[in-house]
């Protein structure tokens, strides 16, 4: 009886792989298999607030979130105005100097991508995505 | 136990039929806007293949940089639509993954990912797009690669810097590869530069920055009250891009 149970409830969770399995296979070239962000390029509110004047902080939000309200001293750079904002951000990056990017949630992609030029255009060390960015920020600043 | 496997069969092909009702002709497309393009437009059809009508609940895109829009709030049983993203290309480059969520009232299978890929052609690739040398180091030049992107043919480049306290030398490294040699006159200032880079017959425009940065071990001289710190030099402000011309 056991036996038959167990075989029965491993028949199961081989049907329900199927469609899973069929559905990767056939979407193979057109579903973004998109990876999480390393927790190495990540950084939580209190770590970057320990870095304290080490640490630049970057908006990559729209101008207008921006405009509405930022963490205090962040700097917009967003993928809209890229090639104006840069070098307003040069201006105020040395070496040794850590970047704290973030964007409106932890869902967003913005803080993502900005951080992703930096370090590949610019070729910046020690850029971060902000943990649960703007969002989190406000939710520990009531 | 045959009659087990059978009704395990039965109930497995019974889900999946009685799964989602609105069905998608596709849930990911992949757009190649053309060089100069100020969006790319993402198309997403659907059809109520159910018996019930369907509420969409909302449309939502992961990023502020795309609007998606659904044509109707409710489809018919055997309606046909389709949701529309629009992606603002901006300034950004390369390939541009953005997805929509989109959740309706159905039974099963309430929320839908819709993903829309753009891949933005880049006529010259500059890497890296930033040099600079710390206060007092020796002032030795530092190259910048640029190299022609793909589907462009590029035999030539121009590269100006915006002060004339850093020189540019282009050097052709291969077939549509060249180096950059950028050199400060000194490093002893906080100076900056933007150093503009075009394909030769190409209107369009790239940037670098080139500058002097402050030393990182340099201990910071305090700043008295009511003084404040020297700030350090913005490179030239880059002018916006034309509008036939995004970078």
């Amino acid at each position: 009886m056991k036996f038959s149970l167990a075989r029965q409830a491993l028949i199961l969770a081989a049907f329900s792989l199927l469609p899973g399995v069929g559905q990767a296979i056939y979407f193979r070239d057109k579903i973004s298999w998109r990876s999480p962000i390393p927790p190495s390029e990540m950084v939580s509110i209190d770590q970057a607030r320990e870095w304290g004047d080490s640490a630049i902080w970057i908006d990559a939000r729209p101008d207008d979130e921006f405009a509405r309200d930022h963490v205090p001293g962040a700097i917009s750079l967003n993928e809209d105005r890229w090639n104006e904002l840069l070098p307003e951000f040069l201006a105020a990056w040395s070496p040794g100097k850590k970047v704290v990017v973030y964007c409106s949630a932890q869902s967003c992609d913005l803080a993502r991508e900005v951080a992703e030029r930096l370090r590949k255009e610019a070729q910046l060390p020690d850029v971060f995505v902000l943990e649960g960015g703007w969002e989190a920020w406000q939710k520990k600043n009531k | 136990m045959k009659t087990h496997i059978l009704t395990l069969t039965l109930s497995f092909i019974f889900c999946l039929t009685a799964r989602a009702e609105l069905k998608w002709e596709q849930t990911a497309v992949e757009l190649h806007p053309a060089h100069g393009d100020k969006q790319a437009i993402g198309h997403f059809k659907y059809q109520n293949v159910g018996k019930t009508p369907v509420h969409f609940k909302s449309v939502h895109a992961s990023c502020g940089c795309t609007a998606a829009q659904s044509q109707k709030d409710q489809v018919g049983p055997g309606e046909k639509g389709e949701i529309t993203a629009t992606f603002n290309i901006g300034e950004r480059t390369g390939t541009q993954i953005k997805t929509v969520t989109v959740e309706t009232d159905e039974a099963a299978n309430q929320k839908t990912v819709l993903t829309l890929k753009a891949i933005i052609p880049q006529e010259l690739e500059i890497s890296p797009t930033f040099v600079f040398w710390k206060q007092g180091e020796k002032a030795d030049p530092k190259s910048i690669t640029v190299h022609a992107g793909k589907d462009f043919s590029v035999k030539h480049i121009k590269v100006s810097s915006s002060s004339p306290d850093f020189q540019t030398k282009v050097e052709e490294t291969g077939e549509g590869q060249f180096k950059v040699n950028v050199q400060p006159n000194e490093t002893g200032r906080l100076i900056a530069s933007t150093l503009t880079i075009q394909a030769e017959n190409s209107p369009k425009t790239f940037y670098a920055t080139a500058r002097i940065t402050t030393a990182p071990t340099a201990p910071v001289a305090p700043v008295a009250p009511g003084q404040k710190a020297p700030a350090a030099p913005t490179a030239p402000a880059r002018p916006p891009a034309p509008t036939s011309q995004t970078h």
